[in-house]
């Protein structure tokens, strides 16, 4: 099996309000460069409940599917199917585990799997696991930060 | 394709938005260039040119099968697909954090 992508951080607030940032105000902080049609006031919608959509409305009113909620229990663990810009058949899975620590932080791991079906690029990504993921934060918490 | 004498720099290369969804494109399976137009709002032609950028960088080669030419990522391109990928969780991660920790919860 190839490794999950992981990456793990700790957020100065709730569970609860984690899992609503995430899930209720994507809109405000995904990356637009990072959206399928990279225009300023695209929304980014996902629907509550297991089953929900995730997707990506333009301004001229245009859905752009992203995935699929699988697991739906906030403010705990939120798992989707993940096909942005890709063919649903070829989903990659993401779960995210909010996990309350003391001082009123939360602990969150995201979790990048479900590359062993993308079959030929397997190797390639199972060679280069261990590259990239350690220190990825911090430095762009430094790079917000100055 | 072939020629691969005038380096492209592969930070370079990823610094065009088209090019980086190409990767992300390819980094799923190889694609032909009409495939990969179809996913993106650009040209053929256009799509042609990103190719032989992420080609001189050595991120990208290509290899006829039967009538169609394909385009996969090199192994050294995956892993910078790979890097990619996870500077973009980064991204996403600290711009969570950032905006998480300093809005107020809704409710209550």
């Amino acid at each position: 099996m190839i490794e999950p992508l992981r990456i793990s951080f700790e957020v100065a607030c709730s569970p609860d309000h984690a899992f609503e940032t995430w899930t209720e105000r994507a809109t405000a902080w995904w990356p637009p460069e990072h959206t399928v049609s990279h225009q300023r006031g695209a929304e980014i919608v996902f629907e509550p409940g297991t089953g929900g959509r995730i997707y990506e409305r333009t301004p001229q009113g245009e859905e752009i599917e992203w995935g699929e909620i699988m697991r739906w229990d906030p403010p705990r663990v939120l798992s989707y199917r993940w096909h942005i810009a890709t063919d649903p058949a070829n989903a990659t899975q993401v779960e995210i585990v909010f996990r309350e620590l003391p001082d009123s932080k939360t602990r969150v791991d995201i979790e990048h799997g479900g590359w062993d079906r993308l079959g030929e690029m397997g190797q390639a990504w199972r060679d280069a696991n261990h590259a990239g993921w350690d220190g990825v934060l911090p430095s762009y918490s430094q790079a917000a930060r100055s | 394709m072939k020629t691969k004498r005038r380096i492209a720099d592969p930070f370079d290369a990823l610094g065009n938005q088209y090019r980086r969804d190409i990767v992300e494109l390819l980094a799923r399976k190889p694609r032909s260039v009409q495939e990969i137009a179809d996913h993106l709002p650009i040209s053929r032609p256009a799509v042609s040119r990103h190719l032989s950028v992420l080609n001189r960088a050595g991120l990208v080669s290509d290899e006829q099968i039967g009538a169609r030419r394909l385009y996969r990522l090199d192994e050294p391109g995956a892993e910078a697909a790979r890097r990619y990928l996870a500077q973009v969780w980064g991204n996403v991660g600290v711009r969570f954090k950032i905006f998480a920790e300093n809005t107020k919860p809704r409710k209550r």
